[in-house]
């Protein structure tokens, strides 16, 4: 295809989305359809970006984007147990180009599911989708089955094309295919083991896990969470993560827990050269331990307090601790919310603290809702010759009849990056 | 126990994976029976922090699991890929599908914090500059970063690194 026949990748998805959500509207919505019982859920999101970029060489530059959002749910078709999912967005520059097309645009998911309606908790999805399944978190173009067995034991295989947007198209696999096997006592526990393949032009180092994941709810009020992948291709440890809550009181819940992963076997960089060891040493591992408390009160109001502790194997960067405090409120007739937060990390290298405060406030009035968001942060040692960052985001929005809400936010930035910064986002949002 | 050689491997693997798969198909009428997770929530539920418990008894629901283990606490958040990870179809009967991949997406430019800009009271990451702040995790936590920019979505990472 010459280059003068080619449609940019921006308005190819755009166009794609297009042509999916009218080809399925009116198959399965249609008057003529033969499942127009079928239910929809559209939901529209418009946003116009606008902000100015002072450039050090040649002339500054205004960006105008348009973005749209579509998500497309469509339910009961040809019966309950079927459903179809799509999900993607397209942007369009109306004034200098963020990049070389001046569009651009992805299909996050588009593919149809079978739910047993009546239990069994059998699961079916084919075509493009994000999973979860034990340490697997993909999206992939291809098919996904789940059952389990009246004696707890359950399966799950997936197997399909994966949707990557690598760093460089030497990462991106072929083929990515796995499964798990699990078992569930009922209110009690969930084990599973997972196996998981992805070949590709990898320099002869395809991608290859093995992951295993536990829930345990040894008495009421405590469960026991934890997850662990082994890499094959590295054979080592890639990470690990177990953590303990304990809810004594349905208003308290508390987590410790720890986890660990060592940079060679997590990030292998042949397949994530973005964490390449060019800038990270291979053999540093990283452990932490943490808690979290959270608190509720009075309705929706919390208190929140939480600590970590990190350690590295390697002097540099070194280890540091971070600490924060917060809490948020609901104060009827008056305050829709109110927060406020502190946090503080201390390290071995002063170039790893900071401190930071923020403060919102969200107020509803009728069919108007207005908020006011401000976060600061400083810094032990300065980047690129400062060291505060303060963001302040004023919002006001307005329901109008039906589902349509508008809405704009103008955000004000002070930081190493920007000196003062303005930029304003208008949204469109409408839900059918 | 002896690992075979990558292709002895794949070859069991590719044999393995249907033979898995039909069999899951055929042995439908034996699965378990107990209910499954609604496709949707049957009542529609307002904006802002959920608590299943103010509707739910705390026993368990579709996913054997009980309601008290999914009340959206913060513990509940910074752990959610180990709920997610087993139970993606709970999520997804009060998350519309698109829901996971506003952060969890093959290709995002709009980060979560700025598209929801008029909703300051949910835990999103990334508020402020980033750019800036970045620096720090990614020197002190990079582990932290993989899970939604390793092998997707890191198409800035390339501008520097």
């Amino acid at each position: 295809m010459s280059d003068q026949m080619r449609i940019p990748s921006g308005k190819r998805v755009l166009l794609t989305l297009l042509g999916l959500g009218v080809t399925f509207i009116t198959a399965f919505v249609g008057p003529t359809s033969p499942a127009a019982a079928a239910e929809y859920d559209l939901y529209s999101t418009t946003y116009l970006s606008l902000y100015d970029r002072d450039q050090a060489v040649g002339e500054d530059q205004q960006f105008i984007s348009l973005y749209e959002y579509l998500s497309l749910d469509l339910w009961e078709l040809s019966g309950p147990e079927w459903s179809f999912h799509l999900y993607g967005w397209g942007r369009k520059d109306l004034g200098d180009d963020t990049d070389d097309d001046g569009a651009g645009g992805s299909l996050s998911s588009a593919y149809a599911q079978y739910s047993h309606p009546e239990g069994k908790r059998y699961q079916l999805k084919a075509g493009r989708f994000y999973l979860t399944e034990g340490t697997a978190s993909e999206t992939l173009d291809g098919v996904f089955t789940r059952g389990r067995h009246t004696s707890g034991l359950g399966g799950a295989v997936f197997g399909g094309r994966p949707v990557e947007n690598s760093v460089s198209s030497d990462e991106e696999g072929d083929l990515l295919a796995g499964g798990r096997i699990s078992y569930v006592l009922e209110g009690f526990a969930e084990l599973g083991l997972g196996y998981l393949t992805e070949e590709g032009d990898f320099n002869g180092d395809d991608r290859r896990e093995v992951g295993g994941d536990l829930w345990l709810r040894p008495a009421e009020g405590i469960e026991i969470v934890g997850r662990g992948l082994y890499n094959l291709a590295t054979s080592g440890m890639a990470s690990y993560r177990l953590a303990a809550r304990f809810g004594p009181l349905p208003s308290l819940d508390l987590l410790v827990g720890g986890e660990g992963y060592r940079y060679g076997d997590l990030f292998q960089s042949s397949l994530n050269s973005a964490f390449g060891f060019s800038i990270l040493d291979p053999d540093d591992e990283v452990t932490a331990v943490f808690a979290d408390l959270d608190w509720r009160f009075n309705g929706r109001s919390a208190l929140r307090a939480g600590i970590r502790n990190i350690r590295h194997d390697r002097s540099d960067p070194g280890d540091a601790n971070r600490g924060e405090l917060g809490v948020r409120f609901t104060l009827e007739g008056f305050l829709d919310g109110l927060g406020l937060s502190a946090a503080v990390q201390t390290a071995d290298l002063p170039e790893n603290e900071y401190s930071q405060v923020r403060g919102y406030a969200l107020k509803s009035m009728g069919n108007w809702t207005f908020s006011l968001d401000a976060l600061t942060q400083s810094y032990e040692e300065e980047i690129s010759g400062e060291d505060t960052v303060l963001q302040v985001v004023g919002s006001a929005g307005r329901r109008f009849s039906g589902d349509l809400k508008l809405s704009g936010d103008i955000r004000y930035t002070e930081s190493p990056n920007f000196e003062e910064d303005l930029a304003v986002l208008v949204r469109a949002e409408v839900g059918l | 126990m002896r690992w075979k050689g990558k292709r002895e491997m794949r070859d069991v693997f590719r044999f393995l994976l249907p033979v898995i798969g039909l069999a899951l198909i055929a042995g439908c009428a034996s699965l378990s029976d107990r209910p499954s997770v609604p496709t949707r929530h049957p009542e529609e539920l307002g904006t802002g922090w959920a608590n299943c418990l103010e509707c739910h008894e705390d026993e368990t629901s579709g996913a054997l699991k009980p309601y008290a283990s999914f009340v959206h606490t913060t513990a509940f958040l910074l752990q959610h890929g180990l709920y997610s990870s087993r139970d993606q179809d709970l999520c997804a009967s009060c998350h519309r599908a698109d829901f996971c991949q506003s952060c969890h997406a093959p290709e995002e430019e709009l980060k979560p914090s700025l598209r929801m800009g008029n909703r300051p009271d949910l835990d999103l990451p990334h508020r402020g500059d980033y750019l800036v702040q970045h620096q720090i995790d990614g020197r002190v936590d990079p582990g932290s970063c993989v899970e939604c920019h390793g092998r997707r979505n890191n198409e800035k990472c390339a501008v520097c690194h």
